[in-house]
């Protein structure tokens, strides 16, 4: 059950510096701005995990952070003209994946709930353990706004993935009240964001 | 009533499954945004599984493979000539068809300096045309730009040392319509800072892959009017 293994884990990450699992395998690649990528399986190798990272910051879903991934290096890697700089193919990777992203809330939802701004860019991401604190300093900056009781169960059950049965007894409430709590959460949480 | 849909995408994302579809409303985009934010910071999830990687590997050193040997596309209809370049222009216009399966030309992949956005151009020339005024000709001094929209095609047409010049108004990397900056006499392409001449000459560019010059047309100064040879009006 990967939700009960992932409850709780949120804070003891955080604490590490992020969960940087893959960072030491394989040929990772180091490629510095301005050189040029030998081949297309250069490209891939050293962009897949930016792309990915980006995606799910916009999506929050694994299969659709996967395949929004997959279509970007689909579409892009075609007509990639392998000579070009690392810079000139994270810039136009990010174009790819902007198109894409508005693409599949275009399909899915009707609107773009998340947009890949000018300055979110594959150019723009550090490493992985920056994106993550990045990723937590926009939770924490939503979470900032909230009671505590709101803070807590939105943590306890977007972040640290715990189901409402676990999230409803760690707070001492019961599930059918934790439900409640995480609606009105999210709903006051989003009030904020359009306030803001 | 979206309150539902938005229920259940919340309900999707918190089980780390694909959320299913619905037709949002202005008042579930903030929870959403909200969600998605919250659950961007669970730990672990910046990191890609290793069988995804693996797997998209593959699919991609597939779609290399097949595109080594694949036949180009026909050409299209010799609207424009068909050059190499075109082909290049077409590819880049494929990138974002490619999502939607349209295949490419492989040689467009190959290496070596981009002979497109230097020299030369390609001049449009309809099947069906006929001389179009696009502006008077008391309009355009030297050294004036004057936009057109003539329904079928829409373009810029320049006065330079005497010289009429009238080149298209669309982009050729993805087809975005391009503004015309006429202190500078360029023509900035909104969507990815390509820059033009308004010869059509490509002169900025940030994409691995330099779009062709802007295709040209036909113009000639008839009875104190500048005139284009274009597809006739839509109807």
């Amino acid at each position: 059950m990967m939700r009960r293994t992932g409850c709780g884990q949120a804070a003891a990450a955080r604490m590490g510096g992020g969960a940087d699992e893959r960072g030491a395998d394989g040929p990772q690649l180091r490629v510095v701005d301005g050189e040029f990528y030998p081949d297309w399986e250069a490209v891939y190798r050293d962009n897949v995990d930016r792309v990915y990272r980006l995606m799910f910051a916009k999506v929050g879903n694994r299969p659709d952070a996967e395949d929004l991934t997959a279509e970007v290096f689909l579409a892009a890697l075609r007509p990639l003209r392998v000579s070009a700089s690392v810079g000139e193919v994270r810039a136009y990777l990010s174009a790819t994946a902007r198109t894409v992203l508005a693409g599949y809330w275009r399909r899915t939802l009707g609107r773009e709930i998340t947009m890949l701004t000018d300055d979110e860019g594959l150019e723009s991401m550090p490493s992985e353990t920056a994106a993550a604190s990045d990723a937590t300093a926009r939770a924490a900056l939503i979470l900032a706004g909230l009671p505590e009781n709101y803070q807590r169960i939105l943590q306890l059950r977007f972040v640290e993935s715990c189901s409402v049965r676990e999230a409803a007894a760690a707070l001492g409430i019961s599930v059918a009240y934790a439900k409640v709590l995480q609606h009105r959460a999210l709903r006051r949480a989003a009030q904020l964001e359009v306030d803001r | 009533m979206s309150a539902r849909g938005a229920r259940r995408f919340v309900a999707d994302l918190l089980r780390g499954r694909r959320p299913r579809s619905f037709r949002a409303d202005d008042t579930d985009v903030g929870q959403l945004r909200a969600a998605i934010t919250l659950r961007a910071a669970q730990p672990g999830s910046a990191t890609p599984r290793e069988e995804f990687v693996t797997d998209l590997h593959r699919r991609l050193a597939d779609q290399q493979a097949t595109e080594q040997t694949a036949t180009p596309l026909p050409a299209p209809r010799p609207v424009v000539d068909s050059t190499r370049r075109r082909l290049v222009a077409a590819s880049s216009i494929a990138v974002a068809a490619a999502a939607a399966g349209a295949v490419v030309d492989h040689t467009v992949i190959s290496r070596g300096p981009a002979q497109s956005g230097a020299g030369g151009e390609q001049t449009l020339i309809p099947s069906t045309g006929q001389w179009r005024t696009v502006s008077a000709s008391a309009d355009l001094a030297e050294g004036g730009v004057q936009s057109f929209d003539l329904g079928t095609v829409v373009g810029f047409v320049a006065r330079t040392g005497g010289a009429l010049r009238a080149v298209s108004g669309v982009c050729t990397h993805l087809g975005c319509r391009l503004a015309l900056d006429a202190a500078a006499r360029r023509l900035d392409c909104p969507c990815h800072r390509t820059t033009f001449a308004v010869s059509g000459e490509l002169l900025r560019y940030q994409l691995p892959v330099p779009p062709a010059a802007l295709p040209q047309f036909e113009v000639r100064e008839m009875h104190g009017e500048v005139q284009v040879y274009a597809p006739p009006g839509p109807v």
